[in-house]
């Protein structure tokens, strides 16, 4: 444990979720913090920002998407959102607008707590990015925008390109239908969920081992996808 | 169409030919008359196809002991016949239910003209044909040419013998395939003289006006052209098909005009002939009534009722057209529907209408512009159909009589006054009873009273008296008035009142339709519906009403009036026919004509809603007829609102039902799921960092997840307690108990979830017993008392009261929470309400799923029991719920 342990702020209103989360927080090494409410999270944040938030959706006081949103005007850091696994729309509103992954209620700690280490890396690299991204055999060279498999390169059509950066970028973090169709596509095409489909399939055909059976292009169906680096 | 206009099937054509798939084939063996070998050839064909392994089996073969004829039924499957009986008479007769029921690929029917016995389904075997090809069922049947509908005419001016077995044209040209079976007349005629041709007994006394030669060549001649017409046809739809283009003969449409004489039925037909001609142009059979006229002949509408009849047949259609100025409705009908053809007979009006220029066949030949007419010579007339109505001929001898009395009396009373009050107008008195005989009987009393007024006062008053002589010139001038005034006078009065009788009884038909129909939108459910129908549709038609609904897969009877109505199995029969056919079926139809109610399908704006039976007046005409038609219609449009709108409550419950299953998802997917996550991760922790954890920690940990898992358990409970209370499972056990007890297990149950709270207890020392399930009472009051300790802050004490009233042992347990706000107090039993606020939350102390206090009011009222909630108790603050139940009888 290193003298200034990470600070995790958990916002939720059920008093039995702090009673495990705290210390099993406390064991993996974080410094766990605790708001009852989403007012009472988001001026602990405005108080002194932690290292990660952990949000349940289900907040009796404000909307988890409102919260996500007055959170995201003054905190940068990574936010995991803890959801019930029928609120589909609401975990993709989140991820819209801006959470960094989620995770389903009710959950293994150890699940939760590797999602958590995923979304503070990513924000770690964001501050100093990779100019290459490694996963295998696989490596994506953002500044050359070259792709090499097993040192060949893969031969990719700039969508293709684009649409594999974007998810490498993200780092393992879970990237929304709408927010891979907007960064790709434009704005104009944000519904145009079959356009991915149809990538997505290309891309596994040229990158996976087994394309029926991605193992770097992960679905999380009725989502999104996800890049699995090392 | 024009060039650039591709070359496209007719949708028609199409269409027709869609209706046709799934049908069975019509094959039809044709002859000019008996003994040409129809069902000798209809027989070998059948053989042979036996004989290629395809189902044939014979339904009715009439051998007429020709032994080469029997020897081909050898090795063909027979039907059974059913047999019908018919005035104490057995009668076999083809059994169509069992052909139905065995289901042939083909089935032999000889005799397609054949009229059933009285009492089958249908009245001819034409139409029992139809119903096997609609089951999918391929006939063959033989047929003569002279048996077709609109060949009669020609028949009889051709042999002279009237045919009574009838089929339409329609059916025979709507045929698959028709064979032509010929024989030239003179070998006919070498058969028939060596025995080889069977003639029923009664046909042989015609057999020497039918079987002449020029006789026979006349109807092989029409047996040819039919055939080649059928061939043609075929020809032609199968051009129109394939989009092959021709010079159809499009735009030709013809108007028969028909009056309610006995030439109505040739007329249809030769409108028919007419329309073959003209490539089977679309016609009309039209029957104009004056509006301002009551149907005078009472035998007037039946005859036009079966002229209609014939037309529907024939294919044609029919209206009936009503207008005060006849040549002007008439050519106003046929400008509006593009008629270019009329046909009417040749008329027969008075000489003096003909000398006037008014005769109505003058009048549309002047004014009928492009339209070609055609007049017809009557054909034979033919014999009224059914009996004739009771006349109204012993009306108009009233009347007359009537009027002949009234002069009568005005001559006594000018008498008696010509001897007390000389040079009194005696005119006068004798205009009186004209005009009175006018008003009371109409135009033709009238005129009798006139007639009779002016030889009484002639004969009585003017010198010389008694005699017809008039003596003095003056007298001339004044009787000629006389005269002239009585008619006038009578003609008016006479019009006047037969105008005022006729719009009285369209007035009387409006107004009870109008009344129906207020009535009928005013039925809020189908079965009121149904019965304001019955009533209005007996009322109209004089005689009794049924309405039929269906009500799962059969049809029931839903309202009768008057009741009651005792529907026989061979009405039910009809309605059902009515019901699956979308036909009339009954009194007056093609089908079952022989019991006395006609059904008839309502057909509502989305399809059938039901069936009425109407059994008609006897006496009833069209007017009555197309009352009731009218109010069917209304009848039926109602009855489809009716349904309509219970099926809109059924939804109202199906969406509220809804609402409360997604109120129970959403409470499952929260209140399972918050506690499973924290057993789920507690558990999960302990196991990945059981060792680092301290001791404190670990026990705090299985704790929550004991206590969730409790939670869990409650919550699970309530779930199942609620379905029971759902479901009607619940059946309270009754047993004498005391309260004080129950009470105390309860407490013991929540005593670990309490915390700092205390339960002050205020029981008296005797009390009687009520009758009550302890277990249930049990589960309805830890149900209360969590409710209290979720509400109420943790330190402040819960008050348990039970005292007795009159009848009732009371519960009350008070609590010091917050209270509930008046708006909500109604309501706090429902499913699924909880008062939830934020901050209670947060502290973890989360309520449960809203369900408890709706079980507990479930169970209590189970019971015989009631319950009840107030609040605020103290100031501000603080519940108060009562249960009380009635104290067992001692």
């Amino acid at each position: 444990m290193s003298a200034h342990p990470p600070r995790v702020l958990v916002i939720d209103d059920e008093a039995q979720m702090h009673r495990f989360l705290a210390p099993a927080l406390e064991a993996a090494g974080y410094a766990p913090e605790r708001a009852d409410t989403a007012i009472a999270g988001l001026a602990a944040i405005a108080r002194r920002a932690p290292d990660a938030v952990v949000l349940d959706l289900g907040l009796p006081d404000l909307d988890g998407k409102e919260t996500l949103v007055r959170a995201r005007a003054f905190y940068e850091g990574p936010i995991l959102i803890l959801s019930a696994r029928d609120a589909e729309i609401e975990k993709i509103e989140a991820l819209d607008a801006g959470a960094d992954d989620y995770v389903e209620k009710p959950f293994n700690i150890g699940e939760f707590l590797a999602r958590l280490r995923v979304a503070m890396r990513h924000h770690l690299n964001r501050k100093g990015a990779p100019a290459v991204i490694n996963a295998g055999d696989l490596s994506i060279d953002l500044l050359r925008r070259l792709v090499t498999r097993g040192g060949a390169a893969v031969k990719l059509s700039p969508r293709e390109y684009d649409l594999l950066a974007r998810l490498a970028e993200g780092g393992g973090r879970v990237l929304t239908h709408r927010q891979l169709l907007t960064a790709v596509w434009g704005p104009a095409n944000a519904e145009d969920v079959q356009y991915l489909r149809v990538f997505i399939g290309r891309l596994r055909q040229k990158l996976e081992d087994d394309p029926a059976v991605p193992t770097r292009l992960a679905t999380e169906s009725g989502v999104g996808y996800r890049f699995m680096a090392d | 169409m024009t060039i650039a206009d591709p070359v496209r099937p007719d949708p028609d054509a199409l269409l027709a030919q869609v209706k046709r798939q799934g049908r069975g084939r019509l094959k039809v063996y044709l002859g000019m008359g008996p003994g040409v070998g129809k069902t000798y050839e209809m027989l070998s064909a059948g053989r042979r196809r036996l004989a290629e392994g395809i189902d044939v089996a014979v339904g009715v073969v009439e051998t007429h002991g020709r032994s080469e004829t029997e020897a081909l039924l050898e090795g063909l499957e027979i039907l059974p016949r059913a047999t019908i009986v018919y005035r104490d008479r057995p009668l076999t007769e083809f059994d169509l239910d069992a052909a139905l029921g065995r289901r042939p690929k083909v089935l032999l029917l000889d005799e397609f003209a054949h009229s059933n016995a009285p009492g089958s389904r249908h009245p001819k075997r034409w139409q029992d044909a139809e119903e096997l090809l609609a089951a999918g069922i391929d006939v063959w049947t033989t047929l003569n040419v002279q048996h077709l509908e609109s060949l009669v005419d020609v028949v009889w001016k051709i042999t002279g013998v009237r045919v009574r077995e009838t089929v339409p044209d329609k059916v025979l040209s709507e045929a698959d395939e028709i064979e032509l079976v010929d024989l030239t007349p003179e070998e006919l005629i070498e058969r028939m003289a060596a025995g080889k041709v069977y003639l029923p007994e009664t046909a042989r006394l015609a057999r020497e006006r039918f079987f002449k030669p020029e006789n026979l060549t006349a109807l092989r001649e029409l047996a040819l052209r039919r055939a080649a017409q059928t061939v043609d046809d075929q020809l032609v739809g199968a051009m129109r098909r394939q989009g092959i283009e021709g010079p159809w003969a499009a735009g030709e449409r013809i108007l028969v005009l028909i009056a309610g004489d006995a030439t109505a039925p040739s007329l249809v037909r030769a409108g028919r002939r007419l329309a073959d001609l003209m490539m089977d142009a679309p016609w009309t059979v039209a029957h104009i009534e004056r509006s301002d006229l009551p149907a005078s002949d009472g035998r007037q509408p039946r005859r036009i009722q079966e002229a209609f009849r014939i037309a529907a047949q024939l294919g044609g259609s029919t209206v009936v057209l009503t207008g005060s100025d006849l040549p002007a409705t008439v050519l106003d009908f046929a400008r509006r529907n593009n008629v270019t053809q009329i046909v009417m007979g040749k008329s027969r009006d008075s000489l003096m209408r003909v000398l006037l220029g008014r005769s109505l066949g003058h009048e549309v030949l002047r004014r009928a512009g492009g339209a070609a007419v055609h007049f017809v010579s009557a054909g034979a007339p033919e014999p009224d159909p059914g009996p004739p109505p009771p006349a109204r001929l012993p009306r108009k001898w009233i009347g007359d009589a009537s009027a002949l009395a009234l002069i009568a009396l005005a001559s006594g009373i000018a008498a008696v006054l010509d001897k007390y009050a000389q040079g009194a107008n005696l005119g006068m008195i004798f205009l009186a009873g004209v005009l009175a005989a006018g008003l009371l009987f109409g135009l033709r009393s009238a005129l009798v009273a006139a007639t009779a007024a002016i030889a009484s006062y002639n004969y009585f008053f003017l010198e010389p008296r008694f005699s017809f002589v008039i003596g003095h010139a003056a007298d001339v001038l004044t009787f000629i008035i006389f005269i002239a005034v009585a008619v006038a006078a009578g003609y008016l009065t006479g019009r006047v009142r037969d105008q005022a009788r006729a719009s009285a009884q369209h007035t009387s038909a409006v107004t009870a339709l109008l009344a129906a129909s207020r009535r009928l939108s005013g039925a809020a459910t189908q079965a009121a519906g149904a019965t304001t129908l019955a009533e209005q549709a007996s009322a109209a038609a004089g005689g009794r009403a049924v309405v039929l609904l269906p009500q799962g897969e059969t049809l029931a009877l839903a309202a009768a009036a008057p009741e009651p109505v005792e529907l026989t199995t061979a009405e039910m029969t009809a309605a059902r026919w009515a019901w699956e056919k979308g036909e009339a079926a009954g009194s007056g139809t093609g089908t079952l004509p022989q019991m006395s109610w006609t059904f008839r399908p309502l057909v509502g704006v989305n399809g059938p809603a039901g069936v009425a039976g109407i059994e008609m007046a006897p006496r009833a005409g069209v007017e009555e007829e197309r009352l009731v038609g009218a109010m069917l219609d209304q009848g039926a449009v109602a009855l489809e609102r009716a349904e309509l709108a219970a099926a809109n409550i059924e939804n109202e419950a199906l969406r509220r039902s809804d609402r409360l299953r997604a109120a129970l998802l959403n409470s499952i997917s929260h209140d399972l799921r918050t506690p499973l996550s924290t057993v789920l991760g507690a558990a999960s922790t302990l196991i990945d960092y059981g060792k680092t954890l301290k001791p404190a920690v670990r026990g705090d940990l299985l704790a929550s997840i004991r206590e969730e898992a409790e939670r869990l358990s409650r919550y699970v409970g309530d779930l199942l307690d609620m379905t029971r209370l759902e479901g009607g499972a619940l059946n309270p056990r009754r047993e004498w108990v005391d309260v004080r007890d129950v009470l105390a297990a309860a407490i013991r149950r929540i005593e670990r979830r309490l915390g700092a709270r205390e339960v002050k207890r205020d029981f008296p020392g005797e009390l009687p017993d009520v009758e009550a399930d302890p277990g249930l009472l049990e589960q309805a009051v830890v149900n209360i008392l969590e409710n209290a300790i979720a509400y109420a802050p943790d330190g402040l004490p819960i008050e348990i009261a039970v005292y007795e009233d009159r009848a009732n042992v009371v519960i009350s347990i008070e609590d010091e929470g917050p209270g509930i706000p008046r708006a909500e107090i109604e309501r706090i039993f429902e499913r699924f309400r909880r008062l939830d606020e934020p901050t209670d939350r947060a502290k973890g102390e989360r309520k449960g799923a809203g369900l408890g206090l709706s079980i507990a009011r479930g169970f209590i009222e189970a019971m015989g029991g009631r319950i009840a909630a107030a609040s605020p108790i103290h100031g501000q603050r603080g519940t108060r719920m009562l249960i009380s139940l009635p104290k067992a009888a001692a």
